[in-house]
C-alpha cells in the first residue's frame, strides 16, 4: 500500500494545486496589502521563541546540538524550496536566522540575568493580544473583518485563546466539583455533566445559528468569539474531568502535611494539591489540547473558514476540481506537525517536571 | 477502668502551665462508631508523653484531634491557651503553634527537601526567603540531612525523609511537636537515626506528644506513659511505674504481648 502511495505521489498526484494556493492555505482571504502584519508576527514569535529556547537551555553545555542543528537546517531548506514568491523565501529564512540568533541571545542574557525567566510568559501573553490586534486591526491600522481570517492562521488562533482559556476553567470546575459547598460542587458537575453530554457540533451550532436569533443585533458576538466561546466551554468540562483524576490521585497525607503546617485551604490547594495533580494529568490534559485543536475542523460546517474550510473552498474552485487526495494530504500533514509539537512539548515537560527518580 | 482526670480544680490557674489540656473528648465516627470514649489528658509545658495501646484503640486519632486534623464532637481541648474550638481562625493559629510528624512522612515530592522546610515558614509565617532559608539549613543540619537539601524526597530513604519532616514541623518553631507512629513505616535499621533526632529534640525542652512502639525510646525520653485501649485512657505513669509495676490488667496484657 505504501508502495502504491507514494508511486501515486510521483506520478499521478497534481501537487500543483498547493502552490498555487499556498496563501490561501496559511492565511485564508486576508488582503495581501496587509501581509506585513503577519510576518510581524511572525517575527515576534521567532524572537521570542528563540530567547524561550536560549533561556531553557541556559545551563546546558551547546545550544546547538545536532538534533537541533539537523532540524534548523531541515527548516533552512524548506525555507528556500517552498513556492512563494522569492521575497517571501528570504523572509522565511530572515525569521530562521532570528530565531537561531536570538536563542544564542537568549543563554547568554539567560545566564546573567535569570530573573529575565519570570518576564517570558508574560511577554508570551503580550504577544498573543499584540497578533490579534495585529490581524485584526484598528487603533490606527486598517480593519480586517473576521470574515476575512481563514486557513492555518485561523485554526491556530482560535485553538490557542480556547486552551489559553479552558485551562484555567477546567482548574477551577475541577476544583467547583471536589469543593465542600453543595452549591458549588452541585453547579460544577451539572455544567460538566450537560456539556459532555453534548457533540461538540450542537455546542457550535448553537452558538453560530441559535444565538444569533435570540440576541438583538446590537449585542451579538463576532463569530470568530462565539466559536472560541464554544470551544471553550467544550473543552474545559473534559479538561475539568483530567483534572479532577489528578487531584484525586493525590494521597490525603499531602493535604494533611499541609494543614499541620498551617497552610490554609486556597494555599492547601495552590501549593501543594494543584501542582502535583496537575502533573499527574499532564498527558490526559495535553490529549485534550490536542484533540481540540483537531474540532477546530468542525467549525468549517458551520462556516467558518478555518484550515479545512478553507480546503474545501479550494476544492471547490473549478480549476482545481477533484483534487482531494493531494489537498487533504497536505493538510492532513499540517495538523500532524502541530499534533506532535504538543505530544512532544508534553513529554518534554513531563520529563523536566518529574522529581521523584531524578 | 479509672478515668485519669487533669486536675481541673481551677481551670483558669492551670491553662497556663499546660500545653495541652484535653478534658472527656468523646469522637464518633460518620458510621457512629465511638472511637474515643471520653480521653482526658493534660500535658505540662516541656513534658514528654508518650501514648502506648493496640491498634485501633483510638491512640491516632486522639493525637490528631490536638491540630484539629480530626473534629471531635463532645468535650474541650485547650492547646496553649487557646480553645480549639470550631472557629476556623483558632484553629489556624493553633496549627500555626503545634508541629506534627506523620506515620508516611507526607513530605511534599515536587519540592526540593529545602523548598519543603521554607514553605510553611514563608506562606503562613511571612519570613522573607532569606531567613527562612537560614533557619531550614541549620535545622537540616541539626537533623543531618544539610547536603540532601537540594535533592528531592523521592530520593532520600526513608529515615533520611522522616528526618526532613521533623526539621519541616520545627521550622515553623511550634511550641508543641506531635509524631503520630513516626518509626512504623520504617525499615528497622532506619529507626534509630528518627528516635535519636527525636531524642535530642526531648533534651532541648520541647513539649512532645509521640503515638510510639518503640519500648526502648518510651523508656528512656517520656516523663510519662500513657495506655490507650478501646477509646479509653487506660493507665497513666512514669516509665518506671508503668513498665514495672502497671496496675491494670489491661496494661500487663498488653505489656505482656509487645516486651
Amino acid at each position: 500500500m505504501l508502495k502504491r502511495l507514494i508511486s501515486w505521489a510521483f506520478t499521478v498526484a497534481k501537487w500543483n494545486v498547493i502552490p498555487a494556493n499556498l496563501p490561501l492555505f496559511f492565511v485564508g482571504r486576508f488582503p495581501s496589502d496587509q501581509y506585513w502584519r503577519l510576518w510581524v508576527i511572525l517575527g515576534m514569535i521567532a524572537i521570542l521563541s528563540g530567547m524561550t529556547w536560549g533561556f531553557l537551555a541556559r545551563n546546558s553545555t551547546t545550544l546547538f546540538d545536532k538534533k537541533s542543528l539537523i532540524t534548523i537546517g531541515f527548516l533552512g531548506v524548506l525555507a528556500v524550496i517552498t513556492p512563494v514568491p522569492i521575497v517571501f523565501r528570504f523572509l522565511l529564512v530572515g525569521l530562521l536566522l532570528l530565531l537561531v540568533a536570538e536563542a544564542w541571545g537568549g543563554k547568554i542574557v539567560g545566564n546573567y540575568v535569570p530573573l529575565i525567566g519570570k518576564w517570558l510568559p508574560f511577554s508570551w501573553f503580550l504577544l498573543l493580544i499584540i497578533c490579534v490586534w495585529l490581524i485584526g486591526g484598528g487603533l490606527g491600522l486598517k480593519v480586517v473583518q473576521t470574515n476575512l481570517w481563514g486557513g492555518l492562521m485561523l485554526t491556530l488562533l482560535m485553538s490557542i485563546v480556547s486552551i489559553l482559556l479552558s485551562f484555567p476553567l477546567g482548574i477551577i470546575l475541577a476544583l467547583g466539583r471536589q469543593s465542600s459547598l453543595p452549591i458549588i460542587r452541585i453547579l460544577s458537575t451539572i455544567y460538566i455533566e450537560v456539556i459532555r453530554g453534548l457533540p461538540l457540533i450542537t455546542i457550535l451550532f448553537m452558538g453560530q445559528v441559535l444565538l444569533p436569533l435570540f440576541l438583538p443585533d446590537q449585542v451579538r458576538p463576532d463569530r470568530v468569539l462565539r466559536a472560541i466561546i464554544g470551544l471553550t466551554m467544550f473543552s474545559s468540562a473534559y479538561l475539568a474531568e483530567n483534572i479532577r483524576g489528578g487531584l484525586q490521585a493525590i494521597p490525603t497525607g499531602q493535604t494533611e502535611a499541609a494543614k499541620a503546617l498551617g497552610l490554609n485551604t486556597p494555599l492547601t490547594i495552590g501549593l501543594i494539591i494543584l501542582p502535583q495533580a496537575l502533573k499527574i494529568s499532564i498527558p490526559a490534559i495535553v490529549g485534550q489540547f490536542i484533540s481540540l485543536f483537531q474540532d477546530t475542523t468542525l467549525l468549517s460546517i458551520v462556516g467558518l473558514v478555518e484550515l479545512l474550510g478553507m480546503s474545501r473552498s479550494i476544492l471547490a474552485n473549478p480549476k482545481f476540481l477533484g483534487r482531494y487526495l493531494e489537498v487533504y494530504l497536505f493538510i492532513g500533514i499540517l495538523y500532524w506537525i502541530f499534533c506532535y509539537g504538543m505530544s512532544v512539548a508534553s513529554q518534554k515537560l513531563e520529563k523536566q517536571l518529574n522529581t521523584e527518580h531524578k | 477502668m479509672t478515668q485519669i482526670q487533669p486536675n481541673t480544680n481551677s481551670v483558669q490557674a492551670t491553662t497556663e502551665d499546660y500545653a495541652i489540656l484535653a478534658t472527656d473528648v468523646h469522637k464518633w465516627y460518620s458510621n457512629h462508631f465511638h472511637v474515643l470514649r471520653g480521653v482526658s489528658l493534660s500535658v505540662r509545658r516541656g513534658e514528654v508523653v508518650v501514648i502506648m495501646g493496640p491498634s485501633g484503640s483510638g491512640k491516632s486519632t486522639f493525637i490528631r484531634t490536638f491540630n484539629a486534623l480530626e473534629e471531635f464532637q463532645q468535650g474541650s481541648i485547650i492547646i496553649d491557651g487557646i480553645n480549639l474550638s470550631h472557629d476556623l481562625k483558632n484553629i489556624e493559629e493553633i496549627r500555626k503553634e503545634v508541629g506534627m510528624v506523620f506515620q508516611q512522612f507526607n513530605l511534599f515530592p515536587h519540592l526540593s527537601i529545602l523548598q519543603n522546610v521554607t514553605l510553611a515558614p514563608i506562606w503562613v509565617r511571612r519570613w522573607p526567603q532569606a531567613k527562612a532559608e537560614e533557619v531550614a539549613l541549620q535545622l537540616l543540619e541539626r537533623v543531618g540531612i544539610l547536603e540532601q537539601a537540594k535533592k528531592y524526597p523521592g530520593q532520600l530513604s526513608g529515615g533520611q525523609q522522616q528526618r526532613v519532616a521533623i526539621a519541616r514541623a520545627l521550622a515553623m518553631q511550634p511550641k508543641i511537636m506531635l509524631f503520630d507512629e513516626p518509626t512504623s513505616a520504617l525499615d528497622p535499621e532506619m529507626v534509630r537515626e528518627v528516635l535519636d533526632v527525636m531524642r535530642t529534640l526531648a533534651q532541648s525542652g520541647m513539649t512532645m506528644v509521640c503515638v510510639t512502639h518503640e519500648v526502648g525510646f518510651a523508656r528512656e525520653v517520656a516523663d510519662r506513659i500513657v495506655l490507650m485501649a478501646d477509646g479509653l485512657l487506660v493507665e497513666e505513669g512514669t516509665p518506671e511505674e508503668f513498665f514495672n509495676n502497671p496496675q491494670e490488667e489491661r496494661t500487663q496484657k498488653f505489656l505482656s504481648q509487645i516486651l
